[in-house]
Protein backbone atom coordinates (compact mmCIF):
# COMPACT_ATOMS: atom_id res chain seq x y z
CA UNK A 1 0.00 0.00 0.00
CA UNK A 2 1.80 3.28 -0.65
CA UNK A 3 1.20 6.41 1.83
CA UNK A 4 2.71 9.43 2.02
CA UNK A 5 3.09 11.62 4.73
CA UNK A 6 2.78 15.73 4.51
CA UNK A 7 5.43 16.82 6.91
CA UNK A 8 8.09 14.99 5.05
CA UNK A 9 9.78 16.64 2.36
CA UNK A 10 10.79 14.26 0.60
CA UNK A 11 8.63 10.66 0.10
CA UNK A 12 10.04 8.21 -2.27
CA UNK A 13 7.55 5.20 -1.86
CA UNK A 14 8.52 1.94 -3.29
CA UNK A 15 9.66 3.32 -6.87
CA UNK A 16 10.97 1.21 -9.65
CA UNK A 17 13.08 2.53 -12.78
CA UNK A 18 13.89 0.64 -15.47
CA UNK A 19 16.01 1.03 -18.79
CA UNK A 20 14.74 -1.40 -21.60
CA UNK A 21 14.52 -4.68 -19.58
CA UNK A 22 16.81 -4.09 -16.79
CA UNK A 23 15.65 -2.96 -13.77
CA UNK A 24 17.97 -0.36 -12.42
CA UNK A 25 15.62 0.71 -9.15
CA UNK A 26 13.78 -1.93 -7.17
CA UNK A 27 10.81 -0.82 -4.89
CA UNK A 28 13.30 1.61 -3.23
CA UNK A 29 11.57 3.63 -0.56
CA UNK A 30 12.75 6.55 1.98
CA UNK A 31 12.24 9.80 2.83
CA UNK A 32 14.06 13.24 4.18
CA UNK A 33 12.17 14.93 7.17
CA UNK A 34 12.97 18.76 8.01
CA UNK A 35 15.84 19.83 9.47
CA UNK A 36 17.86 16.50 8.64
CA UNK A 37 20.38 15.38 6.09
CA UNK A 38 19.77 12.15 4.16
CA UNK A 39 22.55 10.71 2.18
CA UNK A 40 22.42 7.63 -0.27
CA UNK A 41 25.49 5.62 -0.47
CA UNK A 42 26.02 2.60 -3.34
CA UNK A 43 28.79 1.26 -5.20
CA UNK A 44 29.15 2.29 -8.98
CA UNK A 45 26.07 1.29 -10.75
CA UNK A 46 23.98 0.43 -7.78
CA UNK A 47 21.41 2.75 -8.23
CA UNK A 48 22.13 6.32 -7.07
CA UNK A 49 21.61 8.52 -9.38
CA UNK A 50 18.68 6.77 -11.24
CA UNK A 51 16.43 7.29 -8.06
CA UNK A 52 18.16 10.79 -7.83
CA UNK A 53 17.27 10.91 -11.37
CA UNK A 54 13.30 9.96 -10.98
CA UNK A 55 13.21 12.76 -7.78
CA UNK A 56 14.68 15.35 -9.90
CA UNK A 57 12.30 14.71 -12.42
CA UNK A 58 14.84 13.50 -15.36
CA UNK A 59 13.08 10.32 -15.81
CA UNK A 60 9.92 8.92 -14.97
CA UNK A 61 9.74 6.22 -12.18
CA UNK A 62 7.82 2.83 -13.85
CA UNK A 63 6.07 2.32 -10.84
CA UNK A 64 5.39 3.92 -6.86
CA UNK A 65 5.66 7.83 -6.41
CA UNK A 66 7.78 10.62 -5.32
CA UNK A 67 6.49 13.41 -3.42
CA UNK A 68 8.30 16.96 -2.38
CA UNK A 69 6.66 19.26 -0.10
CA UNK A 70 3.60 17.55 -0.67
CA UNK A 71 3.46 17.94 -4.50
CA UNK A 72 4.29 14.73 -6.71
CA UNK A 73 6.78 14.82 -8.90
CA UNK A 74 5.05 12.80 -12.14
CA UNK A 75 1.89 14.78 -11.53
CA UNK A 76 2.67 18.24 -10.66
CA UNK A 77 6.18 18.68 -11.62
CA UNK A 78 6.66 22.17 -12.30
CA UNK A 79 5.72 22.54 -8.04
CA UNK A 80 7.67 19.96 -7.07
CA UNK A 81 10.88 20.96 -8.96
CA UNK A 82 10.30 24.60 -7.27
CA UNK A 83 10.88 23.44 -3.67
CA UNK A 84 13.81 21.45 -4.77
CA UNK A 85 16.86 23.06 -5.14
CA UNK A 86 19.70 20.97 -7.27
CA UNK A 87 23.40 20.44 -7.58
CA UNK A 88 23.99 17.81 -10.61
CA UNK A 89 27.15 15.61 -10.76
CA UNK A 90 28.68 17.64 -13.10
CA UNK A 91 26.56 21.12 -13.51
CA UNK A 92 27.45 22.85 -16.41
CA UNK A 93 26.22 26.50 -17.23
CA UNK A 94 26.73 28.26 -20.84
CA UNK A 95 30.41 28.80 -20.97
CA UNK A 96 29.62 32.42 -22.56
CA UNK A 97 27.93 33.33 -19.29
CA UNK A 98 29.20 35.25 -16.45
CA UNK A 99 28.13 33.91 -12.74
CA UNK A 100 26.17 37.58 -12.32
CA UNK A 101 24.64 36.03 -15.72
CA UNK A 102 24.03 32.71 -14.33
CA UNK A 103 22.56 34.33 -10.97
CA UNK A 104 20.61 36.04 -12.69
CA UNK A 105 19.39 33.41 -15.04
CA UNK A 106 18.45 30.69 -12.02
CA UNK A 107 17.33 33.69 -9.85
CA UNK A 108 14.56 34.41 -12.87
CA UNK A 109 13.65 31.02 -13.49
CA UNK A 110 12.78 30.36 -9.98
CA UNK A 111 10.86 33.31 -9.92
CA UNK A 112 13.51 35.26 -7.01
CA UNK A 113 14.42 39.30 -8.08
CA UNK A 114 17.44 40.31 -7.09
CA UNK A 115 19.07 43.67 -7.43
CA UNK A 116 22.75 43.68 -8.45
CA UNK A 117 23.44 44.71 -4.71
CA UNK A 118 21.64 41.72 -3.89
CA UNK A 119 24.04 39.26 -6.21
CA UNK A 120 26.94 41.05 -5.16
CA UNK A 121 26.34 40.26 -1.16
CA UNK A 122 25.54 36.63 -2.49
CA UNK A 123 29.29 36.30 -3.91
CA UNK A 124 30.60 37.86 -1.08
CA UNK A 125 28.95 35.38 1.49
CA UNK A 126 30.36 32.32 -0.35
CA UNK A 127 33.86 34.45 -0.54
CA UNK A 128 33.88 35.05 -4.53
CA UNK A 129 32.89 38.50 -4.85
CA UNK A 130 36.07 38.99 -7.35
CA UNK A 131 34.41 36.21 -9.52
CA UNK A 132 31.79 38.29 -10.17
CA UNK A 133 32.54 38.78 -14.22
CA UNK A 134 34.56 35.44 -14.39
CA UNK A 135 32.71 32.43 -16.59
CA UNK A 136 32.16 29.58 -14.85
CA UNK A 137 34.96 27.79 -16.86
CA UNK A 138 37.41 30.32 -15.19
CA UNK A 139 36.60 29.05 -11.53
CA UNK A 140 38.79 25.84 -9.88
CA UNK A 141 36.47 23.14 -8.70
CA UNK A 142 35.53 24.71 -5.10
CA UNK A 143 34.50 28.06 -5.78
CA UNK A 144 32.37 25.96 -8.53
CA UNK A 145 30.99 23.93 -6.13
CA UNK A 146 30.38 27.03 -4.16
CA UNK A 147 28.52 28.58 -7.32
CA UNK A 148 26.77 25.32 -7.63
CA UNK A 149 25.11 25.32 -4.15
CA UNK A 150 24.53 29.34 -4.08
CA UNK A 151 22.30 28.72 -7.29
CA UNK A 152 20.59 25.01 -5.73
CA UNK A 153 19.61 27.21 -3.31
CA UNK A 154 18.86 30.81 -4.68
CA UNK A 155 15.01 30.01 -4.00
CA UNK A 156 15.14 28.90 -0.19
CA UNK A 157 13.58 25.59 -1.30
CA UNK A 158 12.84 23.16 1.31
CA UNK A 159 14.74 20.27 -0.31
CA UNK A 160 18.13 20.31 -1.57
CA UNK A 161 19.50 17.39 -3.81
CA UNK A 162 23.42 17.41 -3.88
CA UNK A 163 25.20 14.73 -6.38
CA UNK A 164 28.57 13.90 -4.95
CA UNK A 165 29.21 17.40 -4.14
CA UNK A 166 32.79 17.51 -2.86
CA UNK A 167 33.94 14.67 -5.40
CA UNK A 168 37.38 16.42 -6.46
CA UNK A 169 37.13 19.06 -3.39
CA UNK A 170 40.65 19.70 -1.43
CA UNK A 171 40.09 19.26 2.00
CA UNK A 172 39.93 23.19 3.32
CA UNK A 173 37.04 23.47 0.68
CA UNK A 174 34.99 20.04 1.42
CA UNK A 175 35.11 21.20 4.99
CA UNK A 176 34.16 24.78 3.81
CA UNK A 177 31.25 22.98 1.59
CA UNK A 178 30.09 20.81 4.70
CA UNK A 179 29.56 23.52 6.97
CA UNK A 180 27.05 25.02 4.07
CA UNK A 181 25.10 22.17 4.00
CA UNK A 182 24.82 21.84 7.39
CA UNK A 183 24.18 25.51 7.10
CA UNK A 184 21.01 24.61 5.22
CA UNK A 185 19.80 22.08 7.45
CA UNK A 186 20.37 24.81 10.33
CA UNK A 187 17.35 26.52 8.69
CA UNK A 188 15.09 23.63 9.01
CA UNK A 189 15.20 22.42 5.72
CA UNK A 190 15.85 19.05 3.81
CA UNK A 191 19.30 17.91 2.16
CA UNK A 192 19.41 14.34 0.21
CA UNK A 193 23.37 13.93 -0.93
CA UNK A 194 24.95 11.20 -2.79
CA UNK A 195 28.00 10.37 -2.02
CA UNK A 196 31.30 8.04 -2.63
CA UNK A 197 33.33 9.63 0.86
CA UNK A 198 31.90 7.47 3.75
CA UNK A 199 33.81 9.96 5.67
CA UNK A 200 31.42 12.76 4.23
CA UNK A 201 28.26 10.46 5.22
CA UNK A 202 29.85 9.94 8.51
CA UNK A 203 30.61 14.17 9.53
CA UNK A 204 27.57 15.57 7.94
CA UNK A 205 24.77 12.92 7.72
CA UNK A 206 21.33 12.20 9.86
CA UNK A 207 20.59 9.49 8.56
CA UNK A 208 21.95 7.00 5.32
CA UNK A 209 21.01 4.72 3.22
CA UNK A 210 22.51 1.87 1.25
CA UNK A 211 21.40 1.04 -2.18
CA UNK A 212 22.93 -1.64 -4.19
CA UNK A 213 21.75 -3.51 -7.43
CA UNK A 214 18.91 -0.96 -7.23
CA UNK A 215 17.86 -1.96 -3.77
CA UNK A 216 18.14 -0.26 -0.64
CA UNK A 217 20.06 -2.69 1.69
CA UNK A 218 19.94 -0.60 4.79
CA UNK A 219 18.60 2.47 6.53
CA UNK A 220 19.66 4.16 9.77
CA UNK A 221 21.68 6.91 11.21
CA UNK A 222 25.63 6.37 10.52
CA UNK A 223 26.57 5.09 14.42
CA UNK A 224 23.60 2.25 14.34
CA UNK A 225 24.73 1.13 11.53
CA UNK A 226 28.00 0.41 12.53
CA UNK A 227 26.97 -1.06 15.70
CA UNK A 228 24.07 -2.76 13.69
CA UNK A 229 26.78 -4.51 11.81
CA UNK A 230 29.83 -4.63 14.05
CA UNK A 231 29.45 -8.10 14.70
CA UNK A 232 29.14 -9.33 10.59
CA UNK A 233 32.05 -11.59 9.31
CA UNK A 234 31.70 -9.95 6.03
CA UNK A 235 31.83 -6.13 8.17
CA UNK A 236 35.02 -7.81 10.56
CA UNK A 237 37.22 -9.40 7.85
CA UNK A 238 37.17 -5.98 5.93
CA UNK A 239 38.17 -4.41 8.50
CA UNK A 240 41.67 -2.43 8.02
CA UNK A 241 42.89 -1.80 11.90
CA UNK A 242 40.44 -3.10 13.92
CA UNK A 243 38.16 -0.68 15.08
CA UNK A 244 34.77 -0.78 12.59
CA UNK A 245 34.00 2.24 10.38
CA UNK A 246 31.00 3.08 7.85
CA UNK A 247 32.99 2.28 5.05
CA UNK A 248 34.16 -1.71 6.63
CA UNK A 249 30.17 -2.48 6.89
CA UNK A 250 29.67 -0.28 3.56
CA UNK A 251 31.92 -3.26 2.04
CA UNK A 252 30.60 -5.71 4.09
CA UNK A 253 27.40 -5.45 2.94
CA UNK A 254 28.39 -4.62 -0.69
CA UNK A 255 30.78 -6.49 -1.50
CA UNK A 256 34.65 -6.02 -2.09
CA UNK A 257 34.06 -6.70 -5.99
CA UNK A 258 34.82 -3.61 -7.37
CA UNK A 259 32.43 -1.62 -9.68
CA UNK A 260 32.67 -0.52 -13.51
CA UNK B 1 6.03 26.85 3.69
CA UNK B 2 5.79 25.95 0.11
CA UNK B 3 7.25 27.65 -2.82
CA UNK B 4 4.89 28.54 -5.70
CA UNK B 5 5.97 28.10 -9.31
CA UNK B 6 7.59 31.12 -10.76
CA UNK B 7 5.72 32.80 -13.78
CA UNK B 8 6.14 31.75 -17.10
CA UNK B 9 6.36 35.14 -18.25
CA UNK B 10 8.92 35.62 -15.57
CA UNK B 11 10.90 32.26 -16.64
CA UNK B 12 10.93 33.29 -20.43
CA UNK B 13 12.42 36.45 -19.98
CA UNK B 14 15.52 34.75 -17.78
CA UNK B 15 16.15 32.60 -20.42
CA UNK B 16 15.63 34.72 -23.37
CA UNK B 17 18.26 36.77 -21.84
CA UNK B 18 20.62 34.29 -21.02
CA UNK B 19 20.47 32.81 -24.78
CA UNK B 20 20.52 36.65 -26.25
CA UNK B 21 23.79 37.29 -23.93
CA UNK B 22 24.79 34.00 -24.85
CA UNK B 23 24.93 34.68 -28.82
CA UNK B 24 26.14 38.66 -28.23
CA UNK B 25 28.86 37.05 -26.15
CA UNK B 26 29.54 34.49 -28.91
CA UNK B 27 30.59 37.85 -31.45
CA UNK B 28 32.94 35.42 -33.74
CA UNK B 29 30.46 32.68 -34.26
CA UNK B 30 27.85 35.47 -34.81
CA UNK B 31 29.81 37.65 -37.54
CA UNK B 32 30.40 34.03 -39.64
CA UNK B 33 27.04 33.43 -39.62
CA UNK B 34 25.91 36.95 -40.76
CA UNK B 35 29.17 37.70 -43.18
CA UNK B 36 28.21 34.85 -45.35
CA UNK B 37 25.31 36.20 -47.01
CA UNK B 38 26.64 39.61 -47.43
CA UNK B 39 30.02 39.00 -48.18
CA UNK B 40 28.39 36.68 -51.09
CA UNK B 41 25.54 39.38 -51.99
CA UNK B 42 28.12 41.83 -52.21
CA UNK B 43 30.38 39.80 -54.87
CA UNK B 44 27.66 38.81 -56.65
CA UNK B 45 26.99 42.68 -57.57
CA UNK B 46 28.00 42.05 -61.03
CA UNK B 47 25.58 39.16 -61.48
CA UNK B 48 22.79 41.29 -60.23
CA UNK B 49 21.67 42.58 -64.05
CA UNK B 50 22.28 38.60 -65.33
CA UNK B 51 20.46 36.65 -63.17
CA UNK B 52 17.97 39.99 -61.64
CA UNK B 53 17.83 41.54 -58.13
CA UNK B 54 15.49 39.21 -56.93
CA UNK B 55 17.21 35.97 -57.85
CA UNK B 56 20.22 37.33 -56.36
CA UNK B 57 18.21 38.72 -53.31
CA UNK B 58 16.39 35.17 -52.72
CA UNK B 59 19.67 32.96 -53.51
CA UNK B 60 21.23 35.13 -50.89
CA UNK B 61 18.67 34.86 -47.94
CA UNK B 62 18.60 31.50 -48.54
CA UNK B 63 22.33 30.87 -47.89
CA UNK B 64 22.25 33.46 -45.02
CA UNK B 65 19.38 30.95 -43.56
CA UNK B 66 21.01 27.77 -44.23
CA UNK B 67 24.21 29.72 -41.99
CA UNK B 68 21.65 30.39 -39.63
CA UNK B 69 19.55 27.23 -38.95
CA UNK B 70 22.44 24.98 -39.82
CA UNK B 71 25.81 26.19 -38.26
CA UNK B 72 24.06 28.30 -36.12
CA UNK B 73 21.18 26.76 -34.11
CA UNK B 74 21.98 23.17 -34.47
CA UNK B 75 25.30 23.33 -32.94
CA UNK B 76 24.44 25.41 -30.14
CA UNK B 77 22.08 23.05 -29.22
CA UNK B 78 24.23 19.79 -29.66
CA UNK B 79 26.80 21.65 -27.41
CA UNK B 80 25.03 23.10 -24.51
CA UNK B 81 22.64 18.79 -24.56
CA UNK B 82 26.55 17.44 -24.57
CA UNK B 83 27.74 19.88 -21.47
CA UNK B 84 24.48 19.05 -19.73
CA UNK B 85 22.89 22.53 -19.91
CA UNK B 86 19.65 21.68 -20.77
CA UNK B 87 19.84 19.37 -17.79
CA UNK B 88 20.55 21.54 -15.41
CA UNK B 89 17.63 24.30 -16.56
CA UNK B 90 15.47 20.83 -16.97
CA UNK B 91 15.37 20.02 -12.88
CA UNK B 92 14.30 24.09 -12.88
CA UNK B 93 10.45 24.39 -13.11
CA UNK B 94 10.64 24.87 -16.35
CA UNK B 95 8.99 23.62 -18.75
CA UNK B 96 10.74 22.22 -21.81
CA UNK B 97 8.76 24.20 -24.33
CA UNK B 98 9.89 27.20 -22.70
CA UNK B 99 13.49 26.73 -23.31
CA UNK B 100 12.88 25.78 -27.10
CA UNK B 101 11.11 28.73 -27.29
CA UNK B 102 13.79 30.99 -25.71
CA UNK B 103 16.37 29.35 -28.03
CA UNK B 104 14.31 29.61 -31.53
CA UNK B 105 13.24 32.81 -30.22
CA UNK B 106 17.25 34.23 -30.44
CA UNK B 107 17.31 32.57 -33.81
CA UNK B 108 14.19 34.24 -35.59
CA UNK B 109 15.84 37.66 -33.84
CA UNK B 110 18.76 36.48 -35.68
CA UNK B 111 17.16 35.62 -39.10
CA UNK B 112 15.41 38.99 -38.90
CA UNK B 113 18.90 40.84 -38.23
CA UNK B 114 20.52 38.85 -41.16
CA UNK B 115 16.99 39.99 -43.72
CA UNK B 116 17.41 43.21 -42.93
CA UNK B 117 21.20 43.64 -43.24
CA UNK B 118 20.71 41.92 -46.54
CA UNK B 119 18.64 44.64 -47.84
CA UNK B 120 20.30 46.84 -46.71
CA UNK B 121 23.78 45.79 -48.23
CA UNK B 122 21.64 44.62 -51.40
CA UNK B 123 20.44 48.49 -51.65
CA UNK B 124 23.71 50.13 -50.56
CA UNK B 125 26.19 48.31 -52.43
CA UNK B 126 24.50 46.43 -55.63
CA UNK B 127 22.04 48.70 -55.75
CA UNK B 128 19.16 46.46 -55.86
CA UNK B 129 15.93 48.62 -55.68
CA UNK B 130 12.52 46.79 -55.06
CA UNK B 131 8.75 47.67 -53.60
CA UNK B 132 8.20 48.36 -49.99
CA UNK B 133 5.68 46.10 -50.26
CA UNK B 134 8.61 43.59 -51.58
CA UNK B 135 10.51 44.39 -48.69
CA UNK B 136 7.89 43.66 -46.38
CA UNK B 137 6.47 40.53 -47.92
CA UNK B 138 10.59 39.16 -48.22
CA UNK B 139 10.97 39.98 -45.01
CA UNK B 140 8.16 37.75 -43.34
CA UNK B 141 8.57 34.69 -45.98
CA UNK B 142 12.32 34.78 -44.66
CA UNK B 143 10.57 34.39 -40.86
CA UNK B 144 8.53 31.45 -42.12
CA UNK B 145 11.47 30.48 -44.50
CA UNK B 146 13.83 30.26 -41.36
CA UNK B 147 11.41 27.70 -39.83
CA UNK B 148 12.39 25.11 -42.20
CA UNK B 149 16.14 25.55 -41.70
CA UNK B 150 15.62 25.60 -37.86
CA UNK B 151 13.72 22.43 -38.27
CA UNK B 152 15.98 20.85 -40.54
CA UNK B 153 18.59 22.02 -37.58
CA UNK B 154 16.35 20.28 -35.09
CA UNK B 155 16.46 17.02 -37.19
CA UNK B 156 19.96 16.62 -37.36
CA UNK B 157 19.78 17.02 -33.14
CA UNK B 158 17.37 14.88 -32.81
CA UNK B 159 18.76 12.15 -34.73
CA UNK B 160 22.62 12.48 -34.03
CA UNK B 161 24.08 12.77 -30.86
CA UNK B 162 27.64 13.53 -30.41
CA UNK B 163 28.11 17.14 -31.17
CA UNK B 164 31.55 16.54 -33.07
CA UNK B 165 29.26 14.48 -35.80
CA UNK B 166 26.67 16.82 -35.64
CA UNK B 167 28.81 19.70 -36.20
CA UNK B 168 30.62 17.70 -39.03
CA UNK B 169 27.30 17.16 -40.60
CA UNK B 170 25.55 20.36 -40.90
CA UNK B 171 28.88 21.78 -42.23
CA UNK B 172 28.79 18.54 -44.98
CA UNK B 173 24.72 19.46 -45.52
CA UNK B 174 25.63 23.41 -45.97
CA UNK B 175 28.37 22.80 -47.90
CA UNK B 176 25.75 20.61 -50.63
CA UNK B 177 22.81 22.99 -49.72
CA UNK B 178 24.99 26.18 -51.10
CA UNK B 179 27.28 23.97 -53.58
CA UNK B 180 24.61 22.14 -55.38
CA UNK B 181 21.97 24.28 -54.83
CA UNK B 182 23.49 27.84 -56.49
CA UNK B 183 25.26 25.46 -58.92
CA UNK B 184 22.07 23.08 -59.62
CA UNK B 185 19.50 26.13 -59.91
CA UNK B 186 21.54 27.61 -62.28
CA UNK B 187 21.45 24.34 -64.56
CA UNK B 188 25.21 24.16 -64.40
CA UNK B 189 24.71 20.68 -63.05
CA UNK B 190 22.39 19.05 -65.52
CA UNK B 191 18.20 19.22 -65.76
CA UNK B 192 17.95 15.97 -63.34
CA UNK B 193 19.93 18.00 -60.84
CA UNK B 194 18.42 21.28 -61.61
CA UNK B 195 14.90 19.41 -60.84
CA UNK B 196 15.62 17.96 -57.88
CA UNK B 197 17.47 21.49 -56.52
CA UNK B 198 14.01 23.35 -57.50
CA UNK B 199 12.49 20.99 -55.08
CA UNK B 200 14.78 20.62 -52.92
CA UNK B 201 15.07 22.26 -49.35
CA UNK B 202 17.16 24.83 -50.91
CA UNK B 203 14.85 25.99 -54.23
CA UNK B 204 11.57 26.15 -52.43
CA UNK B 205 12.90 28.36 -50.17
CA UNK B 206 15.02 30.27 -52.97
CA UNK B 207 11.63 29.94 -54.98
CA UNK B 208 9.09 31.35 -52.19
CA UNK B 209 11.56 34.32 -51.43
CA UNK B 210 12.21 35.41 -55.02
CA UNK B 211 8.13 35.17 -55.89
CA UNK B 212 7.51 37.24 -51.96
CA UNK B 213 9.73 39.96 -52.82
CA UNK B 214 8.04 40.78 -56.30
CA UNK B 215 4.41 40.26 -54.94
CA UNK B 216 2.65 41.44 -58.10
CA UNK B 217 4.24 38.26 -59.93
CA UNK B 218 2.87 35.80 -57.76
CA UNK B 219 2.63 32.46 -59.57
CA UNK B 220 0.89 29.30 -58.71
CA UNK B 221 4.84 28.06 -58.52
CA UNK B 222 5.30 30.34 -55.71
CA UNK B 223 2.36 28.90 -54.06
CA UNK B 224 3.42 25.20 -54.87
CA UNK B 225 6.91 26.65 -53.11
CA UNK B 226 5.51 27.80 -50.03
CA UNK B 227 3.36 24.60 -49.89
CA UNK B 228 7.12 22.75 -50.10
CA UNK B 229 8.46 24.61 -46.88
CA UNK B 230 5.35 23.80 -45.16
CA UNK B 231 5.61 20.31 -45.67
CA UNK B 232 9.46 20.01 -45.24
CA UNK B 233 9.24 22.22 -42.02
CA UNK B 234 6.20 19.86 -40.55
CA UNK B 235 8.28 16.56 -41.34
CA UNK B 236 11.49 18.04 -39.86
CA UNK B 237 10.07 19.54 -36.48
CA UNK B 238 8.10 16.46 -36.44
CA UNK B 239 10.71 13.75 -37.12
CA UNK B 240 13.15 16.29 -34.77
CA UNK B 241 11.07 16.89 -31.59
CA UNK B 242 10.44 12.82 -31.90
CA UNK B 243 13.63 11.34 -31.77
CA UNK B 244 15.21 14.96 -29.96
CA UNK B 245 16.81 13.66 -26.20
CA UNK B 246 17.48 16.38 -24.00
CA UNK B 247 20.40 14.46 -22.03
CA UNK B 248 23.89 13.33 -23.49
CA UNK B 249 24.08 9.80 -22.40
Amino acid sequence: MITTDASLILDVNQISVYYGQFQAVKEVSFNVRPGEIFGLLGPNGAGKTSTLSAIEGLLKPHAGTITVAGYDVVKQPLEAKANMGVQLQSTSYQPELTITDILRLFAGIYGVKLTSAEITKKLEDIQLLDAVGKKFGQLSGGQQQRVSLLIATIHNPVLVLLDEPTTGLDPQSRRQLWERIEGIREQGHGVLLTTHSMEEAEAVCDRIAIIDHGRIIAIDTPERLIDLHREDPEVISVSRKGKITLEDVFIGLTGRAVRS
Amino acid sequence: MAIQIPATKEVLTALIRADFTTVWRNRRSLRLVLAVPLIILISWKGLVSHLGAFVVLSSVLTIGLTSIGLMGYTNSIARDRDKGVFQRLRVAPVSSWTIMFSRISVQVALIAVMTLLVFTVGYAVDGIRISALGYVTGFLMTLLAGCLYLGLGQLITGLIKNPETVNSTTRLVYFAFIMVGMFGQFGVLGDVVKYFVIWSPYGVVQKALAGSLQPLTWTMDHTLAVAGILAYTLVFVGLGVKYFKWDNK
